[in-house]
């Protein structure tokens, strides 16, 4: 009789540990996705400014201003899923790189002040995503290997925990630059 | 900054008069040390035949007698030496110093202040003794630093209430600014449980340290082979530990050749190097002019100061501009 109770009562912790430790992965992606949302925001929120000052120079640019005027728009919009946010903030960093590429090509701007103080910003700002980023990664990374590693895969599956993705690396830097392209 | 090479030669070149001298006080004092050594022992060896003569000692007092001797002489080296120590911390030591960076001011007989110590969180507990010298302070590129020798001790008593000392941390100890604002704290340490224990367990055991923040697992496999990092920010702590930082800390490390532990507390990157040893003290039963006595010096130093270079910590983001 004994016997028995203590095997219940260890099972029970074992089953009451494994449930908490995924609750506890599981919220710490969240927490962490908090922290990219924020220092995403704080990105955003550099872009009027930015487009503002750049947009008398660039004439041949507007196309590149305009969509990522409509991509801040859209970030901003209520009710929109981690994954959307996910790949908002691919296309941002982009089109962003994009318009920092096109500065180059302005001499009047390269030496604006408000263009050099907002470079530096945005510049920081990077640092701050890719800290975050990898921050999400790696919490993901922790949650889908309980997910599907025994034995608390067992318990995700009853408690319906899904796979989540990660910040993949834009697909534009992971390729190895073709120096033959680039003199055609 | 001067590099190695530049300052081993400046070390042989223009220091070579002093070292000269110096060698020669050094063999000078050798033979006293011999002298004085010999005289101490025959007479402490006849007054302790003197005293067993008159009152029978047992062989606890033996005990308690080498225990003296010992201390008496320890003190009587200490004393000797002293001299001798301050001309060379003077004529070779400052002007090395000076050599590699005017900008930097030398004070023999000071050291890193304990505040700075227990700031960085390095080594957990109390400190109830703490000593160094050779203290080294300055500003290069807007980058104050400052570095010592640091011998750290905590206190223990028994049951029967006696006194012993352990060493909590001996050697190399520097505070610099570092380049980034942050508001939280991460620790740096070498990775001994990993080590000793396996990925699993170690893992484990270091996720579930209760003395220490949160186990900050790194994207660096390298990285994470040497070091375990804590931080109280998960995303602060990848801010400041970005993937060039992490492989500049690990050719530092490999540089060293000692344990390597890093704090980042307070505006500041606190870098303790554990040599257990007092370092730029003057050989006295080896020469001077040694080519390995000399690349020690030269070298520590070099690394000390050279870790602005070393992690880039002149070059600030904007908002610390």
């Amino acid at each position: 009789m004994s016997a028995s109770l203590i095997i219940f009562v260890v099972i029970a912790l074992i089953l009451v540990l494994m449930y908490n430790s995924l609750v506890s992965k599981k919220n710490q992606v969240e927490n962490i996705f908090a922290g990219v949302d924020a220092v995403l925001k704080k990105r955003y929120d550099l872009i009027p400014n930015l487009v503002a000052s750049v947009s008398k120079y660039m004439e041949h640019e507007k196309g590149i201003l305009e969509e990522v005027t409509k991509l801040r728009a859209d970030a901003n919009k209520p009710n929109i899923s981690d994954a959307q946010k996910m790949a908002l903030d691919a296309k941002v960093t982009s089109a962003l790189g994009s318009i920092m590429v096109a500065v180059e090509n302005y001499p009047e701007l390269k030496a604006n002040e408000n263009v050099m103080h907002l470079q530096h910003s945005l510049n920081e700002i990077e640092e701050q995503i890719s800290a975050a980023r990898r921050s999400y990664n790696q919490a993901v990374t922790d949650y889908n290997n309980a997910i599907e590693m025994i034995p608390t895969n067992f318990m995700a599956q009853a408690m319906k925990y899904q796979r989540k993705a990660v910040f993949e690396i834009d697909e534009l830097q992971r390729q190895n630059i073709n120096v033959k392209e680039l003199f055609n | 900054m001067k590099s190695v090479s530049e300052l081993t030669d400046f070390y042989y070149k223009v220091l070579y008069p002093t070292l000269g001298k110096l060698e020669k006080e050094r063999k000078h004092l050798r033979y006293r040390i011999f002298l004085v050594g010999f005289a101490y022992t025959f007479v402490f060896f006849l007054g302790a035949l003197a005293l067993q003569n008159a009152f029978l000692f047992g062989l606890d007092f033996f005990a308690f007698l080498f225990v003296l001797y010992l201390g008496i002489g320890a003190f009587l080296y200490k004393l000797l030496i002293k001299d001798y120590t301050h001309a060379f911390k003077d004529a070779i030591i400052h002007p090395l110093i000076t050599e590699l960076d005017s900008r930097l001011s030398y004070v023999h007989l000071f050291h890193v202040a304990q505040h700075l110590f227990e700031r960085s969180q390095l080594f957990q507990g109390r400190i109830d003794r703490m000593s160094g010298n050779d203290f080294v302070q300055g500003e290069i590129d807007g980058v104050k630093i400052e570095f010592s020798d640091l011998h750290a001790e905590r206190r223990h008593k028994d049951s029967k209430g006696r006194e012993s000392w352990s060493t909590v941390f001996r050697g190399l100890f520097i505070v610099a600014d570092f380049n980034k604002t942050f508001h939280g704290k991460t620790i740096v340490l070498p990775d001994t449980a990993q080590k000793t224990f396996g990925n699993i367990i170690g893992g484990w055991l270091q996720s579930n340290n209760i003395g220490r923040d949160m186990l900050v697992k790194l994207d660096d496999i390298e990285f994470e082979k040497k070091f375990v990092v804590y931080g109280s920010d998960q995303i602060e702590a990848r801010y400041i530990l970005t993937h060039s930082l992490m492989q500049r800390i690990l050719a530092f490390e490999k540089k060293t050749k000692h344990p390597v532990y890093i704090s980042f507390v307070g505006h500041a990157i606190h870098i303790a190097i554990e040599y257990n040893k007092d370092l730029f003290e003057p050989t006295v039963f080896s020469s001077l002019l040694d080519y390995k006595t000399a690349m020690e010096y030269v070298q520590t130093l070099h690394l000390a100061i050279g870790i602005i270079e070393e992690l880039k910590l002149n070059q600030k983001l904007w908002s610390k501009r």
